[in-house]
């Protein structure tokens, strides 16, 4: 009894001295699941080596933050750090419920813009101003079979890089049942066994037409933010990835994800573009397979995959916000963000947001480091408010495309058209 | 004499005391959790849909009726998809409903009679109503795959056709939706059907027996009038619940291909949710909820006639 009622009073104590000083930050993620410790270690580590900031960490599903967190603005009850992703960054910052970071504070926090691979910043910028730290990575990339590739004659070290390349190796990988590829007279396209490249219907497989159209030098988006994927440059990427399967024959019609990567877990196929959160999987198989950057496949403008990412934001708060409070928000964003803090994230499957961490000896006999060459070339959808108003038509144009359902220009003409609706009326809510 | 006086003294009174608060007090609960949870936010929801609503805006700008003039409006996507899906999910519930409703009869019937292993039986058509829609969903995805499914595969061994397309080929692709559908949830109606053949009185099946009526005859004049209300009961829960179509064909099809499986709530999240226009997804739900109220109004209203005829023979 005496030596609880003795420790309780120490622990009030404590407890006052403390809150005389210190700052106490709640952060809300949406890293729920084997993240969810990673996450929590780095926070328990922040809080360990910085006394005076008490960091309050609080995990919930993605899509609860983005339901509350326009009414926790509104209310002036915000958390002071938000993670959110790049599909829905620049919606929040267009509604203002994201406070941008300032030179002044970024330098006081010792955050170097410079250090980050360059599109992975940009995702959190709007009209010249960023809202958000870059901390967690992930990235379209290309699987490839290195046993199939040497056994027609391909070398596994040297992954295609044009689009020239990238033909020839999936004509040589496409193998009919009579052991016919399909640069041969007599091949057979209804009959395979082996086939060139993985392409599918649902928006995973849509990444690889963004990719596509990002290197021939078009975009989803105009300067004004209407829906624009059906430029010249557009339309001639996403046909060439339609050629695959109609007109060359190296890519199946009508297959979806599942098939696919079941038919590249059986050595099937040599090329399989996906998410690089399939890494863990082939990993865990031991295959022989290499991983490498989306090739210039749509055109030679520049190199480009598709990228998702996760930022540490600071929402609006009422006036009474204490500065103290934002200083310390900054100082955590800062430390969560620094190489190694970065290096240890990594274990949950995340790429390098920056040079430094990507260059760690760790990574020297990972495959994923296949693509840590061109990691500057990394894009999200973001940079405009209305990402579900583009994405949702896009990936049904190229739902429409691939199946055949329509030729690829009317296809995306039409998905640009019904996006350029939706925006119409999307705007209406911003002023 | 005590049994004469106490009621003589003791009811008139107390029943009119208690006749005033009492009765309220007992509904209290409950007529809260109600004002809260169903009166409340479905005002809250009309207030949305007649405003341009974004929390995060200082002022919610009055709009009227602009969300719903969307929908009878053509030219807007609200006209065309929500329309569009609309019927999707009708069709969806056509077929549907037959389909649970004929195969849970069928499955009691056999059921309800003394067969072997007749527990068994019961559990293994109940058991797929426990699983989540989610698991129900990449079940029958993967079996319908248009590549490594069960089924093409089962079809290639048989006949060695080639693989058909389903999940991507309009139309067909509702085929794992309301296979699926069925499998998952007829088990359900199946034991309402069990449990109202038990209440039938044997007497009657005894008495038709003597008269030398068939086993046809016996369940088409005792036991399908018999299970008129309960036929009822399981039409319209049945139709709305297919009416509510969402997390199958989400999970099976994802509303493809081109949208031709995409249910009507399935729109309404997409357009709440992905397309952040909340009064718009708002409006949607009324003009939805409405249809389902004058649908099962009128469904109510013609059987419950049947109901009434039949208890009158």
């Amino acid at each position: 009894m005496n030596r609880l009622a003795r420790s309780l009073s120490l622990a009030l104590l404590l407890a006052g001295t403390a809150t005389a000083q210190k700052v106490s930050l709640t952060y809300l993620h949406g890293f729920t699941g084997p993240d969810r410790p990673v996450m929590e270690a780095l926070i328990k580590k922040f809080n360990d080596t910085h006394p005076n900031i008490e960091v309050r960490g609080q995990a919930q599903p993605w899509g609860t933050t983005w339901q509350q967190l326009p009414a926790l603005v509104a209310s002036g009850r915000a958390p002071d750090v938000v993670v959110i992703n790049e599909d829905q960054i620049t919606g929040f910052i267009a509604r203002g419920a994201l406070t941008p970071l300032t030179a002044p504070e970024m330098k006081t926090a010792g955050l170097d813009k410079n250090k980050f691979f360059g599109p992975l910043f940009k995702t959190a910028d709007y009209k010249g101003q960023s809202y958000g730290v870059p901390i967690s990575s992930v990235a379209y990339v290309m699987f490839y079979n290195k046993d199939l590739m040497k056994k027609v004659g391909l070398d596994p070290t040297k992954p295609p890089r044009t689009r020239a390349e990238f033909l020839r190796a999936a004509q040589l990988c496409t193998v009919d049942k009579s052991g016919k590829n399909a640069t041969q007279a007599g091949f057979d396209p209804k009959n395979l066994d082996t086939w060139g490249v993985s392409l599918y219907n649902n928006w995973v497989g849509s990444r690889a037409a963004y990719a596509a159209i990002l290197q021939n030098g078009g975009a989803l988006t105009d300067r004004n933010q209407n829906a624009a994927f059906n430029s010249p440059q557009a339309i001639s990427a996403v046909q060439f990835l339609v050629d695959l399967v109609q007109k060359y024959g190296v890519a199946r019609p009508n297959a979806t994800e599942e098939a696919e990567l079941a038919a590249f877990s059986q050595g099937k196929v040599c090329m399989f573009p996906s998410g690089q959160w399939y890494l863990d999987r082939f990993e865990s198989q031991k295959m022989n397979f290499g991983v490498t950057f989306m090739p210039r496949i749509g055109g030679s403008v520049r190199d480009a995959a598709w990228g998702g990412s996760s930022h540490l934001t600071l929402p609006r708060q009422p006036a009474s916000y204490s500065a103290a409070k934002r200083r310390a928000a900054l100082e955590f964003m800062a430390w969560m963000a620094q190489p190694e803090q970065n290096l240890a994230w990594t274990a949950t499957g995340s790429l390098p947001t920056q040079a430094a961490v990507a260059g760690n000896p760790r990574f020297e006999t990972a495959a994923i480091s296949g693509i840590f060459d061109r990691l500057n070339n990394v894009y999200a959808t973001s940079g405009f408010p209305w990402v579900g108003q583009v994405m949702g038509p896009f990936d049904a144009a190229w739902e429409a495309a691939y199946l055949g359902k329509k030729p690829v220009a009317k296809a995306l003409n039409d998905g640009v058209a019904e996006a350029n609706k939706q925006i119409e009326q999307a705007r209406k809510n911003f002023r | 004499m005590t049994t004469t006086q106490a009621p003589a003294t003791h009811a008139p009174t107390g029943t009119r005391r208690r006749g005033s608060l009492e009765p309220y007090l007992y509904l209290l609960p409950h007529a809260a959790l109600f004002f809260m949870f169903t009166v409340y936010p479905i005002g809250y929801g009309l207030y949305i849909s007649l405003h341009r609503w974004d929390l995060l805006n200082n002022t919610q700008t009055f709009v009227g009726t602009e969300f719903f003039r969307n929908l009878f409006t053509s030219g807007t996507p609200q006209f065309e998809f929500f329309w569009r899906t609309l019927w999707n999910t009708t069709f969806f519930t056509l077929v549907s409903v037959p389909l649970l409703v004929a195969a849970a009869l069928g499955l009691a019937a056999l059921l309800h009679r003394p067969i072997f292993g007749r527990t068994f039986f019961r559990a293994v058509f109940f058991m797929p109503g426990i699983l989540t829609v989610s698991v129900m969903g990449i079940l029958w995805r993967w079996m319908f795959d248009n590549q490594i499914g069960l089924v093409n595969a089962a079809r290639d061994l048989m006949t060695g056709a080639p693989p058909i397309a389903w999940l991507s080929t309009e139309g067909l692709a509702w085929v794992p939706i309301v296979v699926g559908t069925v499998w998952w949830t007829v088990g359900f109606n199946m034991t309402l059907y069990l449990a109202a053949m038990s209440n039938i009185p044997h007497s009657l099946y005894e008495a038709a027996a003597l008269d030398g009526a068939t086993g046809g005859q016996q369940f088409r004049f005792i036991t399908w009038p018999m299970l008129t209300p309960i036929t009822l009961f399981v039409v319209i829960t049945t139709a709305l619940a297919s009416f509510q179509l969402f997390g199958q064909s989400l999970v099976i099809t994802n509303g493809g291909p081109t949208r031709s499986t995409q249910s009507v709530i399935q729109y309404i999240t997409e357009e709440g949710f992905t397309n952040s226009q909340i009064s718009s997804a708002a409006a949607m739900g009324f003009v939805f909820g409405l249809m389902m109220l004058v649908l099962t109004a009128a469904q109510f209203r013609l059987m419950a006639r049947d109901v009434q005829s039949t208890e009158e023979k």
